[in-house]
Protein backbone atom coordinates (compact mmCIF):
# COMPACT_ATOMS: atom_id res chain seq x y z
CA UNK A 1 0.00 0.00 0.00
CA UNK A 2 2.34 2.48 1.13
CA UNK A 3 4.59 1.78 -1.16
CA UNK A 4 2.12 2.42 -3.91
CA UNK A 5 1.13 5.21 -2.43
CA UNK A 6 4.86 6.70 -2.76
CA UNK A 7 5.22 5.30 -6.11
CA UNK A 8 2.15 7.19 -7.67
CA UNK A 9 3.17 10.40 -5.89
CA UNK A 10 6.61 10.61 -7.45
CA UNK A 11 5.84 10.79 -10.26
CA UNK A 12 2.72 13.37 -9.96
CA UNK A 13 5.13 15.70 -8.14
CA UNK A 14 7.59 15.08 -11.21
CA UNK A 15 4.53 16.61 -12.91
CA UNK A 16 3.82 19.08 -10.67
CA UNK A 17 7.52 20.23 -11.43
CA UNK A 18 6.92 19.93 -14.93
CA UNK A 19 4.36 22.38 -15.00
CA UNK A 20 5.61 24.74 -12.43
CA UNK A 21 9.07 25.15 -14.48
CA UNK A 22 6.67 25.68 -18.04
CA UNK A 23 4.68 28.01 -16.32
CA UNK A 24 7.47 29.71 -14.49
CA UNK A 25 10.32 29.59 -16.31
CA UNK A 26 10.76 27.98 -19.94
CA UNK A 27 8.86 31.09 -21.78
CA UNK A 28 12.21 32.84 -20.25
CA UNK A 29 14.79 30.06 -21.58
CA UNK A 30 15.63 31.21 -25.21
CA UNK A 31 16.73 34.70 -23.47
CA UNK A 32 18.44 33.42 -20.52
CA UNK A 33 19.94 30.46 -22.98
CA UNK A 34 21.37 34.18 -25.34
CA UNK A 35 22.21 36.34 -22.94
CA UNK A 36 23.99 33.29 -20.66
CA UNK A 37 26.24 31.94 -23.34
CA UNK A 38 27.19 35.32 -25.22
CA UNK A 39 27.18 37.53 -22.63
CA UNK A 40 27.66 35.75 -19.08
CA UNK A 41 29.63 33.19 -20.17
CA UNK A 42 32.25 35.33 -21.76
CA UNK A 43 32.51 37.84 -18.91
CA UNK A 44 32.99 35.04 -16.34
CA UNK A 45 35.16 33.67 -18.58
CA UNK A 46 37.34 36.97 -18.66
CA UNK A 47 36.96 37.24 -14.96
CA UNK A 48 38.44 33.60 -14.43
CA UNK A 49 41.18 33.67 -16.96
CA UNK A 50 42.27 36.80 -15.34
CA UNK A 51 44.07 35.36 -12.04
CA UNK A 52 45.75 32.43 -14.48
CA UNK A 53 49.03 32.84 -14.68
CA UNK A 54 51.03 31.33 -17.81
CA UNK A 55 51.26 27.97 -16.62
CA UNK A 56 47.07 28.11 -15.64
CA UNK A 57 47.77 28.42 -11.97
CA UNK A 58 45.95 30.65 -9.85
CA UNK A 59 47.61 33.96 -9.49
CA UNK A 60 47.61 37.75 -8.70
CA UNK A 61 50.18 39.13 -10.66
CA UNK A 62 48.14 39.82 -13.79
CA UNK A 63 46.53 42.15 -11.63
CA UNK A 64 49.58 43.76 -9.84
CA UNK A 65 51.15 44.31 -13.22
CA UNK A 66 47.90 45.74 -13.96
CA UNK A 67 48.14 48.72 -11.80
CA UNK A 68 51.98 49.59 -12.36
CA UNK A 69 53.12 51.61 -15.11
CA UNK A 70 52.38 52.24 -17.81
CA UNK A 71 49.02 50.71 -17.31
CA UNK A 72 48.54 52.85 -14.37
CA UNK A 73 48.72 56.04 -16.48
CA UNK A 74 46.52 54.27 -18.12
CA UNK A 75 43.61 54.10 -16.05
CA UNK A 76 44.77 57.87 -15.24
CA UNK A 77 44.46 58.83 -18.02
CA UNK A 78 40.99 57.28 -18.84
CA UNK A 79 39.41 58.02 -15.84
CA UNK A 80 40.53 61.76 -16.08
CA UNK A 81 38.97 61.68 -19.34
CA UNK A 82 36.00 60.10 -18.72
CA UNK A 83 35.17 62.81 -15.75
CA UNK A 84 36.57 66.00 -17.77
CA UNK A 85 34.40 65.04 -20.73
CA UNK A 86 31.66 64.31 -18.70
CA UNK A 87 31.40 67.05 -16.10
CA UNK A 88 31.98 69.83 -19.58
CA UNK A 89 28.92 68.01 -21.64
CA UNK A 90 26.72 67.50 -18.11
CA UNK A 91 25.44 71.18 -17.79
CA UNK A 92 25.49 72.45 -21.19
CA UNK A 93 23.58 68.99 -22.19
CA UNK A 94 21.22 69.67 -19.24
CA UNK A 95 20.20 73.17 -20.39
CA UNK A 96 19.97 72.28 -23.62
CA UNK A 97 17.96 69.76 -22.64
CA UNK A 98 15.52 71.49 -20.59
CA UNK A 99 14.88 74.00 -23.72
CA UNK A 100 14.59 71.31 -25.79
CA UNK A 101 11.87 69.63 -24.03
CA UNK A 102 9.98 72.69 -22.47
CA UNK A 103 10.08 74.99 -25.36
CA UNK A 104 10.45 72.63 -28.58
CA UNK A 105 7.73 71.65 -30.80
CA UNK A 106 6.91 67.82 -30.99
CA UNK A 107 8.35 67.71 -34.10
CA UNK A 108 11.35 69.62 -33.13
CA UNK A 109 11.38 67.51 -30.37
CA UNK A 110 11.66 63.87 -32.15
CA UNK A 111 14.02 65.69 -34.72
CA UNK A 112 16.39 66.17 -31.77
CA UNK A 113 16.14 62.82 -30.58
CA UNK A 114 16.94 61.10 -33.43
CA UNK A 115 19.56 63.43 -34.12
CA UNK A 116 21.34 62.78 -30.69
CA UNK A 117 20.61 59.08 -31.14
CA UNK A 118 22.83 58.98 -34.39
CA UNK A 119 25.44 61.42 -32.85
CA UNK A 120 25.71 59.83 -29.54
CA UNK A 121 26.87 56.62 -31.65
CA UNK A 122 29.38 58.57 -33.78
CA UNK A 123 32.99 57.22 -33.16
CA UNK A 124 36.06 56.10 -34.69
CA UNK A 125 37.36 56.76 -38.24
CA UNK A 126 34.46 59.45 -38.88
CA UNK A 127 34.58 61.45 -35.90
CA UNK A 128 38.41 61.69 -36.94
CA UNK A 129 37.91 63.03 -39.85
CA UNK A 130 35.35 65.48 -39.19
CA UNK A 131 37.40 66.98 -36.47
CA UNK A 132 40.39 66.99 -38.81
CA UNK A 133 38.92 68.76 -41.08
CA UNK A 134 37.90 70.93 -38.24
CA UNK A 135 40.19 71.73 -35.98
CA UNK A 136 43.25 69.57 -37.70
CA UNK A 137 46.11 71.58 -38.80
CA UNK A 138 44.76 72.95 -42.11
CA UNK A 139 41.13 72.59 -40.69
CA UNK A 140 38.73 75.32 -41.19
CA UNK A 141 37.85 76.29 -37.53
CA UNK A 142 41.95 76.58 -37.15
CA UNK A 143 41.95 78.67 -40.02
CA UNK A 144 39.25 81.45 -38.73
CA UNK A 145 40.44 81.13 -35.49
CA UNK A 146 44.09 81.85 -36.58
CA UNK A 147 42.94 84.64 -38.26
CA UNK A 148 41.32 85.87 -35.35
CA UNK A 149 44.71 86.01 -33.35
CA UNK A 150 44.51 82.59 -31.96
CA UNK A 151 47.29 80.09 -32.94
CA UNK A 152 45.88 76.81 -31.67
CA UNK A 153 48.83 75.00 -33.00
CA UNK A 154 51.06 77.18 -31.99
CA UNK A 155 52.08 75.18 -28.71
CA UNK A 156 51.47 71.49 -28.04
CA UNK A 157 47.65 71.02 -28.98
CA UNK A 158 47.08 68.23 -31.25
CA UNK A 159 43.96 66.39 -31.78
CA UNK A 160 45.52 62.90 -30.76
CA UNK A 161 46.75 64.79 -27.49
CA UNK A 162 44.38 64.77 -24.63
CA UNK A 163 42.55 68.07 -24.67
CA UNK A 164 42.29 66.97 -28.39
CA UNK A 165 40.65 64.06 -27.25
CA UNK A 166 38.38 65.89 -24.76
CA UNK A 167 37.38 68.19 -27.55
CA UNK A 168 36.62 65.34 -29.72
CA UNK A 169 34.70 63.41 -27.35
CA UNK A 170 32.00 66.02 -26.12
CA UNK A 171 30.54 65.21 -29.53
CA UNK A 172 28.95 62.09 -28.28
CA UNK A 173 28.89 63.19 -25.09
CA UNK A 174 26.39 65.85 -25.15
CA UNK A 175 24.02 64.13 -27.16
CA UNK A 176 24.13 61.24 -24.79
CA UNK A 177 23.46 63.78 -22.32
CA UNK A 178 20.38 64.99 -24.17
CA UNK A 179 19.06 61.55 -24.12
CA UNK A 180 19.50 60.42 -20.60
CA UNK A 181 18.36 63.85 -18.89
CA UNK A 182 15.50 64.68 -21.21
CA UNK A 183 13.07 62.04 -19.52
CA UNK A 184 13.78 64.13 -15.80
CA UNK A 185 12.59 67.05 -17.76
CA UNK A 186 9.77 65.70 -18.93
CA UNK A 187 8.93 64.52 -15.36
CA UNK A 188 9.26 67.94 -14.57
CA UNK A 189 5.31 68.66 -13.86
CA UNK A 190 3.67 72.51 -15.18
CA UNK A 191 1.89 71.93 -11.88
CA UNK A 192 4.48 72.02 -9.69
CA UNK A 193 5.44 75.16 -10.79
CA UNK A 194 2.19 76.36 -10.86
CA UNK A 195 1.41 75.65 -7.32
CA UNK A 196 4.43 77.12 -6.32
CA UNK A 197 4.06 80.11 -7.84
CA UNK A 198 0.60 79.99 -6.20
CA UNK A 199 2.05 80.07 -2.79
CA UNK A 200 4.27 83.02 -3.66
CA UNK A 201 7.34 81.80 -5.05
CA UNK A 202 9.18 83.38 -7.63
CA UNK A 203 10.95 81.57 -10.40
CA UNK A 204 14.11 81.56 -8.35
CA UNK A 205 12.51 79.99 -5.20
CA UNK A 206 11.04 77.26 -7.58
CA UNK A 207 14.01 76.15 -8.66
CA UNK A 208 16.57 76.56 -5.87
CA UNK A 209 13.50 74.94 -3.58
CA UNK A 210 11.90 72.62 -6.35
CA UNK A 211 13.18 72.33 -9.56
CA UNK A 212 16.92 71.48 -8.81
CA UNK A 213 16.24 69.14 -5.80
CA UNK A 214 13.86 67.11 -8.14
CA UNK A 215 16.02 66.91 -10.86
CA UNK A 216 19.97 66.44 -9.15
CA UNK A 217 19.67 62.97 -9.04
CA UNK A 218 19.24 62.42 -12.10
CA UNK A 219 21.40 65.03 -13.54
CA UNK A 220 24.14 63.08 -10.96
CA UNK A 221 22.72 59.64 -12.83
CA UNK A 222 23.32 61.47 -16.31
CA UNK A 223 26.61 62.53 -15.59
CA UNK A 224 27.54 58.59 -14.35
CA UNK A 225 26.57 57.19 -17.22
CA UNK A 226 28.71 60.25 -19.33
CA UNK A 227 31.66 58.88 -17.28
CA UNK A 228 31.20 55.38 -18.16
CA UNK A 229 31.38 56.13 -21.64
CA UNK A 230 34.37 58.31 -21.94
CA UNK A 231 35.98 56.07 -19.93
CA UNK A 232 35.33 53.04 -22.04
CA UNK A 233 34.94 54.94 -25.47
CA UNK A 234 37.57 53.05 -28.29
CA UNK A 235 36.91 53.75 -31.40
CA UNK A 236 37.84 57.11 -31.35
CA UNK A 237 40.80 56.89 -29.63
CA UNK A 238 41.99 54.40 -31.87
CA UNK A 239 41.62 56.52 -34.90
CA UNK A 240 42.73 59.90 -33.25
CA UNK A 241 45.83 58.74 -31.05
CA UNK A 242 48.79 57.04 -32.46
CA UNK A 243 50.24 55.76 -29.10
CA UNK A 244 51.15 59.17 -27.37
CA UNK A 245 48.25 59.01 -24.51
CA UNK A 246 48.07 55.63 -22.74
CA UNK A 247 44.71 55.21 -22.38
CA UNK A 248 43.30 51.64 -20.80
CA UNK A 249 40.95 50.76 -23.77
CA UNK A 250 43.88 51.17 -26.38
CA UNK A 251 46.32 49.07 -24.00
CA UNK A 252 43.88 46.40 -23.83
CA UNK A 253 42.97 46.34 -27.65
CA UNK A 254 47.12 46.34 -27.99
CA UNK A 255 47.16 43.16 -25.99
CA UNK A 256 44.49 42.26 -27.57
CA UNK A 257 45.85 42.27 -31.05
CA UNK A 258 49.41 41.35 -30.18
CA UNK A 259 50.77 44.02 -31.19
CA UNK A 260 51.80 45.10 -27.69
CA UNK A 261 53.78 41.43 -26.08
CA UNK A 262 53.45 41.62 -22.25
CA UNK A 263 55.42 38.79 -20.02
CA UNK A 264 51.73 37.97 -18.85
CA UNK A 265 49.84 36.33 -21.45
CA UNK A 266 46.24 37.61 -19.21
CA UNK A 267 47.10 40.87 -18.56
CA UNK A 268 44.81 41.81 -21.07
CA UNK A 269 42.08 39.98 -19.52
CA UNK A 270 43.18 41.84 -15.77
CA UNK A 271 42.82 45.05 -17.60
CA UNK A 272 39.22 44.07 -18.81
CA UNK A 273 38.68 43.19 -15.08
CA UNK A 274 39.47 46.50 -13.59
CA UNK A 275 37.70 48.18 -16.31
CA UNK A 276 34.86 46.83 -15.31
CA UNK A 277 35.05 47.17 -11.48
CA UNK A 278 35.59 50.86 -12.73
CA UNK A 279 32.43 51.03 -14.81
CA UNK A 280 30.61 49.19 -12.27
CA UNK A 281 31.53 51.88 -9.76
CA UNK A 282 29.65 54.14 -12.21
CA UNK A 283 26.51 52.34 -13.79
CA UNK A 284 24.99 50.53 -10.70
CA UNK A 285 25.04 53.90 -9.08
CA UNK A 286 22.95 55.15 -12.17
CA UNK A 287 20.78 52.63 -13.09
CA UNK A 288 19.56 52.63 -8.58
CA UNK A 289 18.67 56.39 -9.50
CA UNK A 290 17.16 56.08 -12.29
CA UNK A 291 15.34 53.07 -10.65
CA UNK A 292 14.13 55.29 -7.56
CA UNK A 293 13.01 58.23 -9.86
CA UNK A 294 11.46 56.16 -12.31
CA UNK A 295 8.77 55.85 -9.12
CA UNK A 296 7.95 59.34 -8.87
CA UNK A 297 7.99 60.17 -12.56
CA UNK A 298 5.61 57.61 -13.28
CA UNK A 299 3.30 58.79 -10.86
CA UNK B 1 0.78 68.04 -39.89
CA UNK B 2 -0.65 71.77 -40.16
CA UNK B 3 0.62 72.33 -36.60
CA UNK B 4 3.93 70.87 -36.98
CA UNK B 5 4.95 74.00 -39.65
CA UNK B 6 3.95 76.46 -37.44
CA UNK B 7 7.29 77.20 -35.19
CA UNK B 8 7.21 79.55 -32.12
CA UNK B 9 9.96 81.76 -31.60
CA UNK B 10 11.64 81.23 -28.11
CA UNK B 11 15.06 83.43 -27.43
CA UNK B 12 16.41 80.87 -24.98
CA UNK B 13 15.39 77.56 -27.28
CA UNK B 14 16.59 79.63 -30.67
CA UNK B 15 20.21 80.00 -28.71
CA UNK B 16 20.49 76.88 -27.68
CA UNK B 17 19.65 75.11 -31.21
CA UNK B 18 22.58 78.14 -32.29
CA UNK B 19 24.84 76.84 -30.13
CA UNK B 20 24.22 73.10 -30.55
CA UNK B 21 23.96 73.66 -34.53
CA UNK B 22 27.76 75.46 -34.57
CA UNK B 23 29.00 72.77 -32.55
CA UNK B 24 27.46 69.56 -34.54
CA UNK B 25 27.47 71.04 -37.57
CA UNK B 26 31.25 73.04 -38.59
CA UNK B 27 33.17 69.72 -37.90
CA UNK B 28 30.49 67.75 -40.17
CA UNK B 29 30.02 70.58 -42.99
CA UNK B 30 34.20 71.25 -42.67
CA UNK B 31 34.39 67.14 -43.41
CA UNK B 32 31.49 67.42 -46.03
CA UNK B 33 33.58 70.04 -47.94
CA UNK B 34 36.42 67.70 -47.71
CA UNK B 35 34.62 64.78 -49.31
CA UNK B 36 33.55 66.87 -52.30
CA UNK B 37 37.17 68.55 -53.65
CA UNK B 38 38.31 67.46 -56.25
CA UNK B 39 42.07 67.87 -56.32
CA UNK B 40 43.20 67.33 -59.91
CA UNK B 41 40.70 70.15 -61.20
CA UNK B 42 40.67 72.39 -57.84
CA UNK B 43 36.82 72.80 -57.77
CA UNK B 44 33.85 70.83 -56.20
CA UNK B 45 31.90 67.52 -57.46
CA UNK B 46 30.94 64.08 -56.50
CA UNK B 47 34.21 62.07 -57.36
CA UNK B 48 35.12 60.99 -54.08
CA UNK B 49 31.21 59.53 -53.53
CA UNK B 50 31.07 57.50 -57.53
CA UNK B 51 34.65 56.56 -56.58
CA UNK B 52 33.29 54.55 -53.04
CA UNK B 53 30.16 53.24 -54.84
CA UNK B 54 32.31 51.64 -57.42
CA UNK B 55 34.33 50.32 -55.05
CA UNK B 56 33.52 46.56 -55.19
CA UNK B 57 34.14 46.48 -51.68
CA UNK B 58 31.62 49.21 -51.19
CA UNK B 59 28.60 47.14 -51.97
CA UNK B 60 29.79 43.84 -50.33
CA UNK B 61 30.61 45.12 -46.66
CA UNK B 62 27.51 47.63 -46.95
CA UNK B 63 25.58 44.62 -47.41
CA UNK B 64 27.41 42.98 -44.96
CA UNK B 65 26.70 45.12 -42.40
CA UNK B 66 22.53 45.67 -43.40
CA UNK B 67 21.99 42.01 -42.59
CA UNK B 68 23.83 41.79 -39.88
CA UNK B 69 22.00 44.22 -38.40
CA UNK B 70 19.08 42.77 -40.02
CA UNK B 71 19.90 39.37 -38.18
CA UNK B 72 20.26 41.19 -35.21
CA UNK B 73 16.94 43.05 -35.52
CA UNK B 74 15.33 40.04 -35.85
CA UNK B 75 16.60 37.59 -33.20
CA UNK B 76 15.83 41.17 -30.85
CA UNK B 77 12.43 40.91 -31.53
CA UNK B 78 11.36 37.22 -32.14
CA UNK B 79 13.42 36.80 -28.46
CA UNK B 80 12.10 39.88 -26.94
CA UNK B 81 8.60 40.67 -27.81
CA UNK B 82 7.20 36.84 -26.52
CA UNK B 83 9.51 37.26 -23.54
CA UNK B 84 8.32 40.28 -22.40
CA UNK B 85 4.98 39.72 -23.09
CA UNK B 86 5.22 36.38 -20.35
CA UNK B 87 7.07 38.30 -18.12
CA UNK B 88 4.19 41.29 -18.24
CA UNK B 89 0.89 38.98 -17.64
CA UNK B 90 2.43 36.20 -15.65
CA UNK B 91 4.07 37.49 -12.50
CA UNK B 92 7.13 35.21 -12.68
CA UNK B 93 9.58 34.99 -10.26
CA UNK B 94 12.32 35.29 -12.52
CA UNK B 95 10.96 38.71 -14.01
CA UNK B 96 13.73 40.73 -11.13
CA UNK B 97 16.19 38.25 -12.40
CA UNK B 98 15.69 39.20 -16.04
CA UNK B 99 15.57 42.62 -15.65
CA UNK B 100 18.76 43.00 -13.89
CA UNK B 101 20.12 40.68 -16.49
CA UNK B 102 19.02 43.54 -19.16
CA UNK B 103 20.66 46.23 -17.93
CA UNK B 104 24.29 43.91 -17.04
CA UNK B 105 25.73 44.77 -20.60
CA UNK B 106 25.52 48.57 -19.52
CA UNK B 107 28.10 47.50 -16.70
CA UNK B 108 30.66 46.33 -18.99
CA UNK B 109 32.60 48.14 -21.37
CA UNK B 110 32.94 46.78 -25.18
CA UNK B 111 36.53 46.14 -25.03
CA UNK B 112 36.35 43.97 -21.72
CA UNK B 113 33.34 42.31 -23.44
CA UNK B 114 35.62 41.72 -26.81
CA UNK B 115 38.25 40.31 -24.82
CA UNK B 116 36.20 37.88 -23.12
CA UNK B 117 34.06 36.66 -25.69
CA UNK B 118 37.72 36.35 -27.86
CA UNK B 119 39.01 33.80 -25.26
CA UNK B 120 35.39 32.07 -24.57
CA UNK B 121 33.21 30.88 -27.86
CA UNK B 122 34.14 27.73 -29.43
CA UNK B 123 35.51 27.89 -32.86
CA UNK B 124 32.56 26.95 -35.14
CA UNK B 125 31.04 30.13 -33.30
CA UNK B 126 34.28 32.03 -33.72
CA UNK B 127 34.52 31.03 -37.27
CA UNK B 128 30.97 32.10 -38.12
CA UNK B 129 30.29 35.81 -39.03
CA UNK B 130 27.03 34.89 -37.41
CA UNK B 131 28.34 35.35 -33.72
CA UNK B 132 28.31 38.87 -34.62
CA UNK B 133 24.09 39.38 -34.59
CA UNK B 134 23.98 37.80 -31.05
CA UNK B 135 26.84 40.35 -29.45
CA UNK B 136 24.69 43.30 -31.17
CA UNK B 137 22.44 41.50 -29.40
CA UNK B 138 23.33 41.70 -26.32
CA UNK B 139 24.83 45.15 -26.63
CA UNK B 140 21.40 46.42 -27.55
CA UNK B 141 19.61 44.38 -24.88
CA UNK B 142 19.39 47.52 -22.36
CA UNK B 143 17.75 49.99 -24.49
CA UNK B 144 15.50 47.47 -26.62
CA UNK B 145 14.74 45.78 -23.37
CA UNK B 146 13.59 49.36 -21.84
CA UNK B 147 12.02 50.37 -25.43
CA UNK B 148 9.81 47.41 -25.54
CA UNK B 149 8.93 47.22 -21.59
CA UNK B 150 7.45 50.72 -22.03
CA UNK B 151 5.67 49.93 -24.71
CA UNK B 152 4.15 46.79 -23.11
CA UNK B 153 3.57 48.92 -19.36
CA UNK B 154 1.24 51.61 -21.60
CA UNK B 155 -1.31 48.93 -22.44
CA UNK B 156 -4.05 47.25 -21.31
CA UNK B 157 -2.14 44.20 -21.89
CA UNK B 158 -4.32 41.31 -20.08
CA UNK B 159 -6.92 42.64 -21.64
CA UNK B 160 -6.12 42.63 -25.21
CA UNK B 161 -4.54 39.19 -25.01
CA UNK B 162 -7.73 37.76 -23.01
CA UNK B 163 -10.05 39.11 -25.54
CA UNK B 164 -7.69 37.61 -28.46
CA UNK B 165 -7.50 34.75 -26.90
CA UNK B 166 -11.01 34.02 -26.35
CA UNK B 167 -11.85 35.06 -29.78
CA UNK B 168 -9.51 31.82 -30.82
CA UNK B 169 -6.47 33.65 -31.65
CA UNK B 170 -3.43 31.37 -30.85
CA UNK B 171 -0.14 32.81 -29.39
CA UNK B 172 1.44 33.42 -31.98
CA UNK B 173 -1.26 35.22 -34.10
CA UNK B 174 -2.03 37.42 -30.88
CA UNK B 175 1.68 38.39 -30.56
CA UNK B 176 2.48 38.76 -34.42
CA UNK B 177 -1.53 40.55 -35.05
CA UNK B 178 -2.34 42.18 -32.15
CA UNK B 179 0.09 43.15 -29.53
CA UNK B 180 2.99 44.02 -32.05
CA UNK B 181 0.80 46.28 -34.07
CA UNK B 182 -0.48 47.91 -30.37
CA UNK B 183 3.12 48.47 -29.66
CA UNK B 184 3.93 49.43 -32.71
CA UNK B 185 5.88 52.76 -31.50
CA UNK B 186 8.12 51.03 -29.23
CA UNK B 187 8.65 48.66 -31.71
CA UNK B 188 9.86 50.59 -34.07
CA UNK B 189 12.06 52.35 -31.87
CA UNK B 190 13.69 49.11 -30.79
CA UNK B 191 14.12 48.71 -34.66
CA UNK B 192 15.80 51.77 -35.12
CA UNK B 193 18.12 51.97 -32.21
CA UNK B 194 19.45 48.38 -32.73
CA UNK B 195 19.98 48.59 -36.17
CA UNK B 196 21.60 51.76 -35.95
CA UNK B 197 23.67 50.18 -33.11
CA UNK B 198 24.64 47.04 -35.23
CA UNK B 199 25.39 49.35 -38.29
CA UNK B 200 27.75 51.54 -36.59
CA UNK B 201 29.50 49.16 -33.83
CA UNK B 202 33.06 49.38 -34.54
CA UNK B 203 34.84 48.30 -31.50
CA UNK B 204 33.53 44.62 -31.27
CA UNK B 205 33.79 43.70 -34.67
CA UNK B 206 37.39 44.98 -35.37
CA UNK B 207 38.62 43.61 -31.80
CA UNK B 208 37.27 40.03 -32.58
CA UNK B 209 39.07 40.35 -36.61
CA UNK B 210 35.62 40.80 -38.51
CA UNK B 211 35.20 43.45 -41.33
CA UNK B 212 32.33 44.95 -42.01
CA UNK B 213 31.39 48.87 -43.44
CA UNK B 214 32.64 50.70 -40.02
CA UNK B 215 35.60 48.72 -39.99
CA UNK B 216 36.48 48.75 -43.92
CA UNK B 217 36.56 52.66 -42.96
CA UNK B 218 39.75 52.16 -41.63
CA UNK B 219 41.41 50.37 -44.43
CA UNK B 220 40.17 53.07 -47.37
CA UNK B 221 41.46 55.40 -45.34
CA UNK B 222 45.44 54.27 -45.90
CA UNK B 223 44.91 54.29 -49.75
CA UNK B 224 42.53 57.30 -50.68
CA UNK B 225 41.81 59.58 -47.60
CA UNK B 226 39.39 61.59 -49.72
CA UNK B 227 37.65 58.87 -50.56
CA UNK B 228 37.24 57.29 -47.05
CA UNK B 229 35.75 60.93 -45.75
CA UNK B 230 33.56 60.58 -48.14
CA UNK B 231 32.20 56.95 -46.83
CA UNK B 232 32.72 58.62 -43.41
CA UNK B 233 29.86 60.80 -44.56
CA UNK B 234 27.58 58.28 -46.04
CA UNK B 235 28.52 56.04 -42.69
CA UNK B 236 27.09 59.20 -40.77
CA UNK B 237 23.92 59.98 -43.82
CA UNK B 238 22.73 56.28 -44.19
CA UNK B 239 21.62 55.63 -40.26
CA UNK B 240 20.30 58.90 -39.98
CA UNK B 241 18.03 58.74 -42.59
CA UNK B 242 16.75 55.40 -41.74
CA UNK B 243 16.19 56.73 -37.89
CA UNK B 244 14.35 59.48 -39.35
CA UNK B 245 11.65 57.45 -41.24
CA UNK B 246 11.30 55.19 -39.03
CA UNK B 247 10.73 57.29 -36.38
CA UNK B 248 8.52 60.25 -38.15
CA UNK B 249 6.50 58.07 -39.82
CA UNK B 250 5.06 56.34 -37.18
CA UNK B 251 2.01 58.02 -35.73
CA UNK B 252 2.73 60.26 -32.16
CA UNK B 253 0.05 58.68 -30.11
CA UNK B 254 1.82 55.31 -30.52
CA UNK B 255 4.84 56.54 -28.91
CA UNK B 256 4.96 55.56 -25.75
CA UNK B 257 7.06 57.52 -23.01
CA UNK B 258 4.36 60.56 -22.46
CA UNK B 259 1.11 59.69 -20.99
Amino acid sequence: MTSQVIEGGAPSRGRAFLASFIKNILPAVPLLLIVGFFFLFPIGRLIYVSFMSNENTFTFDNFKTAVQEPYRTGFVNSIKIGVFSAAIAAFPGAIAAYFIETRGSSKLRRTIAVMSGVLANTGGVPLAFMFYAALGIQGYLTKVLKSLGWDLYSGTFSLGSFIGLLIVYLYFQLPLMIIVFSPAIVSLRREWSEAARNLGANQFNYWIRIGIPLLFPSFIASFLLLFASGFSAYATANALTVGNLPLTPLQIGGLLDGNVSAAQLNLGKALGVVMIVISACAVIPYLAIQRRSAKWQKG
Amino acid sequence: MAKGIKIKFHPPLAITLLILGFFVFIPMLSAFEYSIRTPLTGGYGWDHYLWAIREEDFFHYILRSMWLAGVTVLITLFVLVPTLTWLHLSNSKVRGLIDGLSLLPLVIPVVAFAVGAQISFPEFVQNTVLELPFLYFVLALPYAFRSLDIGLNSIPLKTITEAARSAGANWLRTITTIIVPVIRGSVMATIALTFALSLGEYTLTVLLHWDTFPTWVTYVAQENILGAIAISMMSLIIPFLILTIITLFVPERSTQGRK
